[in-house]
């Protein structure tokens, strides 16, 4: 009995979770008329647009998780090794990004930041796109933070910093070539998570003005006719992606991990 | 190196903090402040309640309304279904790479929320939509004909479902697991059945769990605009997509009230995580 | 780099305001001090709005050295001109140099200080009711409201507004955009109150909002921003549009789904729309350049291209400059000789009550 309605329940989600799948992929495929084809895919392929803002997307990824990675992994690092009563101040703030609606967090940005502020950074291009980068790395910071915690604390910090230290690493080397090699997958997750969330962000790119992957999605919603299915089944082809390398990363690092 | 007593003491631990610290005051905690402290501030510069007041006209207040009742029912709907999932994932006796399937696919779908869920909603259960033509084709049924909306108020509550499960999915299994099998034996051995194990013993202890990823799910449903944006234009009157408007066109006609709307659903969204935080502590004496 | 930009253009700023205070700036100085800005920022307009693209890829090419910068394509008038208020004081490239909106937005915008006069070359060829006095605003083509029609999913094709209250359009009928901020759907609220017998203004509006409110009770309004992918999607199939988006979002379906534009038989109201220069522009030669090239017979042309009426449209069939193919392309004009132009006051008046009024009588409310 048990084992019917687990299935059931299953079933029910299998279901639930696969239609919408097949009904966006049925759709991108009925560009042209009457017949099934990849019109939608070549139309949105082709489109400069298209590589425009998802080459800003991925570069501004690329650049939120390296300054994440900077950001973080140093705090984390030194907050578990000589400030352990700060821990429960920096859950706090890393929740933050959570209990605030981005859609307020980009609001005070544009008050805050505008040219008649004491840092006006959205007087040019350069600055807009450096408070968008923060801006993304604010809205993955939970993520990225909680991973690289449960990642240091699987390792026995305390003595490998000692060691490293006794055999005369100064702090950089110890972070650089002692820590991070250790939380490697766990920062990798991180990354690919921030991935994923910058990809598919709207609301600080819309309300920043920057051509962004997000815009041009809701813009492409409403213009044009099948190449939002396509776009949809491309995000979720990329999303996949980056949840199966993370699963990989993990299983990866279970077999270079020496047994005690 | 100096030895001074007062160099020594002063907190140069804190400086290894310092950038993340700064990094979180400018771009997270004086933004919010700011924002905060707009709402109370007037043309003049001076302390005003008056932005407040002005939120409790009949629009704003039904865009608040909807917001709430369509987080509310959809974290409420994603939690049952998700924690029926879980369970069978965890404790229904299933083979075992069904967990791995369904953790990455949740990780997937979670994530899946915003512009893109939108358009596969519309692909899906649209005029024109894969479920609508195969209702209508094989089962002679159409559901546009007996009142079904995509912008109706259940129609958006499917749509948000779709991201609210995975994620009830992805945070209660590991308080599942942390029901120890000692407690379902010792309960059996004092003779309880399965409904008692679960009326006196397992939802008890799940019960912080669950009211807390309620609120979650709550805040998380709340303050979600691109799927909505996506769907109808921002067009539609719930309070993410009205502070929208009102920052990129000022539609109520009130700068001031930019502020006091933002604040507004910081209240909101910081009592649901409060709600969540107080109930994680609780659930976390039990399970570690 | 961009240091040395900004002094540069700083520099000839400085010349072209000392140089330019006396007299009138010819076209070869503007065109000059308008290459040392090297940037133009344009908002909300889309390219297959009267053939923007068109006209943004001619004016690319007569000026190489001036990158335009497009922010937010689907704007409405409303969002542009708050573009303006919330980046007074910021030359960064979210502050917008041109504004391209409906004829009510004009003198509000020139009474909020927010736009700056200037006058092209072809000034004196554009009609006096269209344009401001001052040169603070200058109409720039105009259409008549008409519906765009999805008959793959509508077989019988509304003729007027009343038939759209017939249970046949159950959830079938959309605006282009929210009437409290932007033009298109604004207008299209006066097209069913002048079909519902209320005169453009006050009345209108009233009358308006009167069909709005029994359209969305008999639940035949669709609270959706209607275009191109929402009608091919079937959320919107018969959508409220200018004549010349309703025939160009045809064109981009390419008869997947077939469409069909059709005006309405009453309640024919045509709009104009007024380009203005940002008083904050952070590139004001750039800005004058663009509406130079606008008012000139290429940019004209352009837009006809776009199935718009130029405002110069006159001057031009006059001067026999319009391509004979061009001219057949454009809508019948039966419908223009039966429009009705509404004046500035009866467009202020009908967009008041319309702004004031439609979140309470209209009210659509999600069950």
């Amino acid at each position: 009995m048990k084992r019917i309605l687990s299935w059931a329940a299953i079933a029910v989600g299998v279901v639930y979770f696969f239609l919408p799948l097949v009904g966006m992929l049925e759709f991108s495929l009925k560009m042209r008329r009457g017949e099934y084809s990849l019109d939608a895919y070549a139309s949105v392929m082709g489109d400069p647009q298209f590589q425009a803002t998802f080459g800003y997307s991925v570069l501004m990824a690329c650049l939120t998780i390296v300054f994440g990675v900077l950001v973080v992994v140093p705090t984390v690092f030194w907050v578990r090794l000589k400030l352990p009563r700060l821990r429960p101040f920096m859950e706090f703030i890393t929740l933050l990004p959570l209990v605030i609606p981005p859609i307020v967090i980009v609001f005070g940005y544009i008050r805050l930041f505008n040219t008649s502020s004491w840092l006006p950074l959205t007087g040019t291009t350069f600055g807009t796109d450096f408070l968008l980068m923060c801006g993304y790395a604010v809205l993955a910071l939970p993520y990225m933070y909680r991973a690289v915690d449960t990642g240091l604390a699987a390792i026995d910090l305390r003595t490998l910093t000692e060691a490293a230290q006794s055999l005369g690493a100064g702090w950089i080397t110890v972070l650089a070539k002692v820590i991070l090699p250790n939380v490697l997958v766990a920062v990798l997750s991180g990354a690919f998570l921030t991935f994923a969330i910058v990809i598919g962000e709207y609301v600080f790119a819309a309300l920043l003005d920057r051509p962004a992957f997000g815009p041009y999605l809701v813009w492409a919603g409403g213009n044009k006719a099948y190449e939002p299915a396509a776009l949809a089944v491309i995000t979720f082809a990329l999303t996949w992606a980056c949840m199966v390398l993370i699963q990989f990363a993990t299983k990866f690092s279970k077999h270079t991990r020496m047994p005690r | 190196m100096r030895s001074s007593r007062l160099w020594r003491a002063l907190p140069w631990n804190g400086l290894g903090v310092l950038p993340f610290l700064l990094f979180a005051l400018l771009f997270l905690l004086l933004p919010t402040a700011n924002i905060v402290a707009g709402a109370f501030v007037d043309s003049d510069g001076g302390f005003t309640l008056k932005n407040i007041f002005n939120i409790f006209t009949p629009e704003i207040m039904n865009a608040f309304w909807l917001s709430i009742r369509l987080s509310f029912t959809s974290a409420l709907i994603g939690c049952i279904l998700g924690f029926a999932i879980a369970l069978a994932v965890v404790l229904g006796g299933l083979p075992s790479w069904i967990r791995g399937v369904v953790m990455t696919f949740s990780g997937v779908t979670s994530n899946f929320a915003g512009v893109p869920l939108a358009f596969a909603y519309v692909a899906t259960l649209g005029r024109v939509g894969f479920v609508t033509l195969l209702l209508r084709d094989w089962f002679g049924v159409n559901i546009y004909a007996l009142g079904f909306n995509m912008i109706s108020f259940w129609g958006l509550v499917a749509a948000y479902v779709f991201f609210q499960i995975p994620l009830m999915v992805l945070i209660i299994t590991p308080a599942i697991d942390g029901l120890k099998r000692e407690w379902r034996e010792a309960a059996e051995v004092l003779g309880a059945t399965g409904g008692q194990y679960w009326r006196m013993v397992a939802l008890p202890v799940l019960g912080p769990s669950l009211l807390g990823t309620l609120a979650l799910l709550f805040a998380n449903a709340f303050g979600a605009v691109a799927t909505a944006i996506a769907l109808t234009g921002s067009l539609l009157s719930i309070a993410p997509i009205l502070l929208f408007n009102q920052i990129r066109g000022d539609v109520l006609q009130d700068p001031h009230l930019g502020y006091a709307l933002a604040f507004a659903m910081i209240v909101i969204t910081g009592i649901s995580n409060g709600v969540y935080v107080v109930m994680r502590s609780r659930a976390e004496r039990w399970i570690k | 780099m961009t240091v040395f930009k900004t002094l540069t253009s700083g520099v000839s700023l400085l010349a072209m305001l000392v140089a330019g205070a006396a007299s009138a700036q010819s076209l070869d100085e503007i065109t000059a001090a308008a290459k040392a800005e090297g940037n133009l920022t344009t908002i909300a307009l889309p390219h297959d709005w009267c053939g923007y693209g068109a006209v943004l890829e001619g004016f690319k090419k007569k000026y190489p050295e001036i990158a335009v910068n497009e922010l937010n394509p689907d704007g409405s008038s409303a969002d542009e001109l708050e573009a303006v208020r919330a980046n007074k004081g910021n030359t960064g490239p979210q502050a917008p140099d041109v504004l391209d909106v409906g004829l009510s937005f004009g003198p509000a915008a020139k009474e909020e200080g927010l736009i700056q006069p200037y006058k092209v070359s072809t000034w004196d060829s554009i009609p006096a009711e269209a344009k401001d006095a001052d040169g603070f605003w200058y109409g720039d083509y105009y259409g008549v409201m008409s519906f765009i029609v999805n008959t793959d999913m509508v077989k019988n094709v509304p003729a007027d507004w009343a038939d759209l209250m017939k249970p046949e359009y159950a959830g079938a009928f959309a605006l282009s955009g929210d009437p409290r901020s932007g033009n298109q759907p604004l207008m299209s609220v006066m097209g069913a109150g002048m079909a519902m017998g209320g005169k453009p203004g006050a009345e209108s509006a009233a009358k308006g909002l009167e069909f709005f409110a029994g359209l969305n009770k008999a639940g035949n309004f669709v609270p959706v921003a209607g275009k191109t992918g929402t009608i091919a999607q079937g959320a919107t199939p018969i959508v409220a549009a200018w004549d010349y988006n309703a025939l160009a979002w045809r064109d981009t379906l390419a008869g997947n789904p077939k469409a069909e534009v059709i005006v309405p038989a009453s309640g024919t109201v045509a709009g104009v729309y007024v380009q203005a220069i940002s008083a904050y522009a952070p590139h004001p030669n750039a800005a004058k350049l663009w509406m130079e090239y606008l008012y000139s017979d290429e940019g004209q042309l352009g837009w006809l291209n776009g199935y718009c009426h130029p405002i110069r449209f006159n001057d031009l069939a006059k001067r026999d400059v319009i391509p004979a193919d061009m001219l057949a392309k454009l809508p019948p004009a039966a419908a223009y000789e039966k429009a009705v132009f509404p004046t500035l006051e009866e467009q202020a008046a009908h967009k008041e009550a319309v702004t004031a009024g439609w979140d309470a009588t209209v009210g659509v409310k999600v069950e």
